[in-house]
């Protein structure tokens, strides 16, 4: 509108032929420009809206069927790092390490528990798989990794004392063995309690020592036996001279 | 859910403690609390001005980014403040912060702009009437008020959501990355537009003759106006 009448002005130099009032001209379509109410928009105008409306971008393949990224790596925690580091601590000054399943116990009951296992030197470990298992999956304990899926407990030790375990868990019932290692051996719940059975180190060493030293103790008495039957043969017949008379004079010898 | 075995997986993990947030830089100013406006300006007006309701249209120039605080009330459309608004806005920050860990400071100036109102009910004509009250123009896009201190966001947006409701144009809280993320996606939006045909190309080379139906103003604002409107999905 506003172009026309620019044009028209330009061209019409000599024409004021009508009687042209530009103002009341330019302004013939109702309101001002800004208005308080949201003004009518010309059709063409709401044509134009329409035809160059924003158009989202559509890929190929929606991103819904894609495969989901991978969650980024989390960023390390370091308190998380603090107990990992202490968990490989424990695990490598320790000679036996038993994992037990935990169900909640009476706070009181859990002291009495450490209490009892600390007695025989059996320290109580408190750890979270999340932590754990990491690094299991890099020490030579692979193989454990099976056991750490609900709430559990270590019970880890420098010394292998598996009967006073055994006995103090039986008395226990929320906390159940679920496996063991002991001098770098994984048992089972079956295998802990045959080893529970077995004599303890000093007394096996000791059979050792006695078997092995069963045949040099027989060595003097072996050597001697042969002297000993003919001194024990000559006694009987001195004997039996004797006996028959007396008179003869024993052989020389 | 069930781990190997069918042995249930307990979902709770390491508690990840998060650092509190940071207020080393941050100074409260002498006095935190909003600063009262006057109604009518030291110099009251002698002249009346005429409407010019251009102060109200387009996209405003000044006041568009923080200075001093971390959130504020972007204006998202244009519209005159007068003395009840700030009263409105003055009261209801000064209630909710905090003044001894928390300030806020005006982004528009104390109403300059008289308006006359003709007594109710006489006919048109006999002059233009007296000055009845001054008003601030706000385009959209601008800051009415900031807020900052020892806060969060969360803390802080219900009640610049309440105050942004009652302002005579619409508006809402917005913090320094919330403003900077809307700046971002208009700019994505902008750039992966996949229809070919935009306003600003059309009113630019006058296609088919549009620009008969459009402002010459409509060269500057490419659609996203209308008259003191924002319109917020058009790109």
């Amino acid at each position: 509108a506003v172009a026309a009448k620019m044009a028209a002005l330009g061209g019409g130099g000599t024409g004021w032929l009508r009687a042209w009032l530009p103002a009341l001209q330019l302004l013939r379509r109702g309101s001002k420009a800004v208005t308080r109410h949201w003004k009518a928009m010309h059709f063409q105008r709401q044509k134009l809206l329409a035809v160059t409306e924003y158009l989202p971008p559509r890929p190929a393949a929606p991103p819904r069927c894609l495969p989901r990224p991978a969650t980024s790596g989390h960023e390390e925690d370091g308190y998380a790092r603090v107990l990992r580091r202490q968990v490989e601590e424990t695990l490598r000054s320790s000679r036996m390490v038993a994992v037990c399943q935990y169900n909640s116990m009476p706070d009181e009951d859990v002291v009495t528990l450490r209490h009892y296992l600390r007695k025989h030197n059996i320290h109580v470990k408190f750890v979270l798989n999340e932590v754990v298992r990491p690094v299991l999956a890099q020490s030579k304990y692979r193989n454990l990794l099976p056991l750490f899926v609900c709430r559990n407990i270590l019970l880890v030790s420098p010394e292998t004392r598996a009967r006073e375990m055994l006995r103090v868990l039986k008395g226990v019932p929320q906390v159940n063995l679920l496996g063991a290692c002991i001098d770098d051996t994984i048992l089972s719940r079956q295998g802990v309690e045959n080893f529970a059975q077995l004599p303890s180190l000093e007394v096996s060493q000791g059979q050792t020592v006695a078997a092995l030293s069963l045949l040099p103790s027989q060595t003097s008495s072996l050597l001697q036996r042969g002297p000993t039957h003919l001194t024990a043969l000559l006694d009987e017949h001195i004997r039996r001279l004797r006996g028959t008379g007396g008179a003869t004079e024993p052989p020389p010898g | 859910p069930t781990g190997p075995g069918g042995v249930a997986v307990p979902r709770a993990g390491l508690k990840k403690l998060a650092l509190p947030p940071d207020y080393s830089g941050i100074t409260i100013p002498e006095k935190p609390k909003l600063k009262f406006m006057d109604k009518v300006p030291a110099v009251p007006k002698v002249r009346r001005e005429p409407r010019g309701l251009r102060d109200i249209r387009g996209p405003s120039e000044v006041a568009t980014d923080f200075t001093q605080g971390q959130y504020g009330i972007l204006a998202l459309g244009g519209g005159y403040l007068h003395w009840g608004h700030f009263e409105m806005i003055r009261l209801t920050i000064g209630r909710s912060i905090d003044p001894k860990s928390m300030f806020a400071v005006w982004r528009v100036p104390a109403p300059y702009k008289s308006v006359t109102r003709k007594s109710l009910g006489h006919r048109m004509g006999g002059g233009k009437g007296p000055i009845d009250h001054y008003v601030t123009a706000v385009k959209s896009g601008r800051l009415v008020v900031e807020v900052g201190g020892r806060c969060e966001f969360g803390e802080v947006r219900p009640f610049l959501a309440r105050v942004a409701q009652k302002l005579p144009f619409p508006a809402i809280p917005v913090s320094r990355e919330s403003l900077q993320e809307m700046r971002r996606e208009e700019e994505e939006k902008r750039l992966n537009n996949q229809n070919p045909w935009t306003f600003e190309r059309v009113v630019a080379s006058n296609m088919l003759g549009m620009r008969k139906y459009l402002s010459p103003y409509d060269l500057r604002l490419k659609g996203r106006y209308w008259g003191k409107f924002f319109l917020q999905h058009r790109v």
